[in-house]
């Protein structure tokens, strides 16, 4: 039976912190206020600790300590049933997009969003998936990329590119120093940042190469929680980087895509990696800290940067976009809690790649809206492409007028290229 | 360790009692056998020595409470007898009616269901606040009213089946409870009243609804956002509530007042208006619960039926309707009917 | 034996005992599920990290409001008044002394303890009655968060109840309401008074080694 797989797993994902978060809940409910989707839609089911109900009910039944006792007298939560995961499946997948606000509100500080996932992985064993995921997943598998860019679609873009700004894109360069990857959005819609890249490169005068072998940091795997397509994935990516032998990877605007490489990634590998994760951001700061890249003029539109949830607040890559964007604006404003308490576009966590939840996902971009509203920007930067396309459309739905922009772009569009 | 000092206290008020009566009587005397005491000019004798202290009479103590110079209190015998007689009959009585009311109610009229059933749309009734401090005052009221009747009624119903040392226990603990918690209801109604005020002052239309029969009618007359006799219970609270609040607080902080008599007074005017108000919440538990089909959800939720809405209080369902964002909190929008709150 | 010589006598050594097992054992149940090891390389420390985390969320951040600020309030009232009460009530001092520790310290006055039992009868109340008029913690509530706060409810009323002092059947009331809190405990949510320093560390620790603790 599927649903037996869904407890077993669930079980077995349930560790230590796994059982204090469970144990600590006091179902204070403070969450729901942090979460777009309930606050959006007044809808109590899309609370975030009761996203974590089928953990506490396996949790309870077969796992707390004591439960012994409580199963001898009846007293335990029942078995989950497949109608259960059913109806978690929208709750798990369409009404929470792992952003992790809710951790931030919480008095005993529970990881709800890493819950969500862990239990995402028991919904993925037992086949109660969205079929936009798993379709997603096997293109993903099929064509190295879920929206299909094949390593000829790659090379075509980079052609284009090259043609376009004057400047060689390395193809599978051996012993280049960084391995650049691309979330499939970037490349389908968004690239000019890989002339951005290579811009920016030639002047700091990095030694890079993108790898036709693994060139897709999206990781649907991650994202609908299967741990198995998430190892290959990843293991495309570090198999690419270990054959060309690059000293890094550097992690593109792209939000999950970090937490996917760099703090998952190893785990998932079972072992540590003979390169290093390196987030866009970072190495722009980095190389901008030790004189490489030179700017010249600032832009003086109203500018203010929306935080990526994985790369920001799940990621830790908090004031070097900061920097970046002051490097690169006179006129950088920040929204209400920006940084790490930065409200979700309302389309992570896989939330965009399904289109059951369109309708929800834009429903909750009025809490963004809200906090953009609050400062009114003329434009909106952001640094992760899943976020911008998610804001793109959201924007355009609510009859807003501001384009958004990525911060690598931007600071391309700004480099002294006299020198 | 309390006993002893109030031991010592007793004492100490005893001694100085006697010499007040010394300095009363003007000069200490030995009393002598038969012997009519006090032979000197302008000394009281015997007899007027006992009727000045039965009628009130004051003596002097050196204890800062003077009052307990007052060894007879003939008012207080009044008091007695008010609140053993008829306070706690015409009380008892009081409540046995309102109870009563309610069961026949329920047996003629039942539960009034929402005609058709639920349309599992919402519409916001309560604000947060408004439930808060609701519930609040409500909690408080309950345990203040159940330690209060047990005060009240107690010794009457509950001494004779437990026996004396027994009761004497139940009644420290109900009013030490009742003490405890008295000055939270008062902040609390005060903040209560101010919160629900505005919708209970008089409208126009208000009338029309009791002369169509109020709740005891069929139909439904429409009303505003309270009827009438919702509106009756907000003034019946503000009054009677003052003056339970007014009074408690004398009663639990006796050295406000001077007299003993002003504390009988307090405590006269807290318990007839308390059973007054016990009564009547019943009737407004009732209606509120089972008596209404889909009335509670509006104090739990938030917010209540559309359906509801309209059959209860048409007129504000009408404008509420009309004002009702697109998100109302704790109702999903999509809220299939069997998934409305039950019961 | 009468009623009172059972409550602190033999029922209180069981109540004591099941409290202090029952607690060590749902801990030690907790710490021995352990946790993979992070093989990731860490931007920063995670132990900083689990030490920020207990701190951190003892006052909200990050701009919520409304629905923070009832419970920050009444939270902290319940709390406060109660860990007040339990150790600086006259009567506890002197049990404890007794009882647990052999010492005794600076008992709170009457108006003190008056005063300390209503800001934790007020929060409790608060949190209680949020339970059942907000649709997201009627949504959340089982019978257990229910009983726990009746259960501790109770527990402080009889004790206040027996603020006279005078009937050694009240003081044997509120001890078997302790007895009961005190076996009731390990078995149920309000164990989050000891499992809330495991939740906020690893989380701490998760996300300090990522070099952000939110």
């Amino acid at each position: 039976m599927s649903v037996d797989k869904a407890i077993e797993v669930l079980k077995s994902n349930i560790d230590a912190s796994a059982a204090s978060y469970l144990d600590a809940c006091v179902h204070c409910g403070q969450c729901a206020q942090a979460c777009h989707f309930y606050e959006n839609t007044g809808d109590v089911r899309y609370t975030p600790a009761y996203k974590m109900d089928l953990m506490r009910r396996v949790y309870k039944r077969h796992k707390a300590p004591l439960s012994g006792i409580k199963r001898a007298i009846g007293l335990v939560p029942d078995e989950l049933t497949m109608d259960d995961l059913k109806e978690w499946e929208d709750l798990l997948y369409d009404s929470c997009t792992l952003c992790g606000r809710c951790t931030i509100v919480c008095p005993m500080g529970i990881d709800i969003a890493g819950m969500v996932r862990k239990s995402r992985e028991g919904l993925v064993a037992a086949g109660v998936v969205p079929e936009d995921l798993i379709s997603a997943a096997k293109r993903a598998i099929e064509f190295g990329s879920p929206l299909k860019i094949t390593p000829d679609v790659l090379r075509k873009v980079c052609a284009k590119q090259e043609e376009e700004i004057g400047i060689p894109i390395p193809i599978d360069q051996e012993g280049a120093d960084y391995l650049v990857i691309l979330s499939a959005m970037e490349v389908l819609q968004f690239y000019e940042v890989i002339g951005a890249i290579a811009k920016i490169f030639r002047q700091a005068g990095v030694s890079w190469t993108i790898s036709t072998d693994g060139y897709e940091a999206t990781n649907i795997g991650i994202q609908m929680g299967d741990k198995d397509i998430a190892r290959t994935l990843v293991g495309r990516i570090v198999g690419a980087a270990e054959k060309l032998k690059v000293k890094y990877v550097i992690s593109p605007e792209c939000g999950h895509a970090y937490s996917a490489l760099k703090w998952e990634g190893p785990n998932l590998m079972g072992r540590a990696y003979d390169f290093e994760i390196i987030h866009m951001l970072e190495l722009l700061d980095q190389l901008q800290a030790e004189g490489r890249i030179k700017l010249k003029g600032k832009d003086d539109r109203r500018l203010t940067f929306h935080d990526p949830c994985q790369i920001v607040r799940r990621g830790g890559v908090v004031e070097e976009p900061r920097r970046l964007m002051n490097m690169v604006s006179s006129n950088f404003v920040e929204m209400d809690n920006h940084g790490t308490a930065n409200i979700c576009c309302g389309g992570g966590g896989g939330v965009s790649s399904n289109s059951r939840a369109e309708t929800l996902r834009l429903k909750a971009f009025a809490s963004k809206k809200k906090q953009l509203d609050a400062v009114q920007p003329d434009a909106l930067v952001t640094a992760c492409a899943n976020c911008r396309n998610v804001l793109e459309e959201a924007i355009d739905d609510y009859e807003m007028d501001m384009p958004v922009l990525g911060l690598t772009e931007l600071v391309a569009e700004y480099l002294d290229e006299t020198r | 360790m309390k006993r002893i000092v109030f031991h010592r206290l007793f004492g100490v008020l005893c001694l100085t009692i006697m010499l007040g009566m010394g300095v009363m009587s003007g000069v200490a005397y030995a009393q002598q056998s038969g012997a009519v005491p006090g032979n000197t000019t302008g000394s009281v004798n015997d007899s007027e020595f006992w009727r000045s202290i039965r009628q009130g009479g004051q003596g002097l103590v050196s204890i800062p409470n003077k009052t307990a110079g007052i060894m007879i209190q003939s008012e207080g015998e009044e008091w007695r007898s008010l609140r053993n007689g008829p306070l706690s009959t015409y009380g008892g009585y009081l409540l046995a009616l309102s109870l009563g009311a309610i069961v026949v109610f329920f047996l003629v009229r039942g539960r009034i269901k929402i005609t058709g059933g639920r349309t599992g749309r919402a519409v916001p009734r309560f604000s947060q606040p408004e439930r808060w401090i609701h519930w609040f005052v409500a909690s408080l009221f309950i345990l203040l009213g159940l330690s209060g009747l047990l005060l009240m009624f107690g010794r009457y119903v509950i001494q004779p089946i437990i026996g004396k040392s027994a009761w004497s226990a139940v009644a420290s603990a109900s009013l030490q409870g009742h003490n405890l918690l008295g000055p939270m209801f008062v902040v609390a109604l005060l903040i209560m009243l101010g919160v629900y005020m505005k919708d209970n002052i008089w409208q126009k239309g208000d009338l029309t609804w009791a002369l169509k029969g109020g709740f005891l009618s069929k139909g439904h007359p429409p009303s505003w956002k309270y009827n009438l006799g919702e509106k009756s219970w907000y003034w019946l609270l503000f009054f009677a509530g003052l003056a339970i609040s007014t009074s408690g607080l004398l009663l639990d902080f006796p050295w406000l007042v001077e007299r003993v008599q002003q504390l009988q007074l307090a405590h006269l005017v807290h318990a007839g208006a308390a059973v007054v108000l016990i009564a009547a919440s019943l009737g407004h538990i009732y209606l509120g619960t089972i008596g209404v089909e889909g009335a509670l959800d509006g104090m739990t939720y938030g917010y209540v039926d559309e359906k509801w809405a309209e059959e209860h209080h048409g007129w504000w369902a009408e404008e509420a309707m009309k004002t009702r964002g697109d998100v109302i909190e704790g109702a999903g929008e999509t809220m299939p009917p069997e998934k409305a709150p039950a019961e | 034996m009468t009623f009172l010589e059972i409550v602190e006598g033999p029922l209180w050594t069981l109540a004591s005992s099941v409290f202090l097992i029952g607690a060590a054992w749902r801990i030690f149940g907790i710490i021995r599920l352990g946790r993979k090891k992070d093989i990731s390389i860490p931007r920063a420390s995670a132990l900083l990290g689990a030490i920020k985390g207990q701190f951190l969320h003892f006052v909200p951040h990050g701009g919520f409001s409304f629905r923070t600020r009832y419970h920050l309030i009444a939270g902290y009232m319940f709390h406060l008044g109660l860990f007040g009460l339990l150790i600086y009530a006259a009567p506890h001092v002197l049990f404890l002394k007794e009882n647990v520790v052999g010492f005794e310290w600076v008992a709170l006055p009457r108006w003190g303890f008056i005063l300390t039992a209503e800001i934790a009868f007020t929060g409790l109340i608060l949190l209680w009655i949020r339970r059942i008029s907000d649709p997201v913690m009627i949504q959340l509530s089982d019978a257990d968060d229910h009983i726990g706060s009746w259960l501790t409810f109770l527990t402080m009323l009889t004790g206040c109840m027996a603020l006279q002092e005078s009937h050694d059947s009240l003081r044997a009331v509120h001890m078997l309401f302790v007895d009961i809190w005190l076996i009731y405990m390990p078995f149920s949510r309000l164990m989050h008074s000891v499992t809330f320093m495991f939740s906020r560390g690893y989380t701490g620790a998760f996300f300090g080694r990522r070099g952000v603790v939110p």
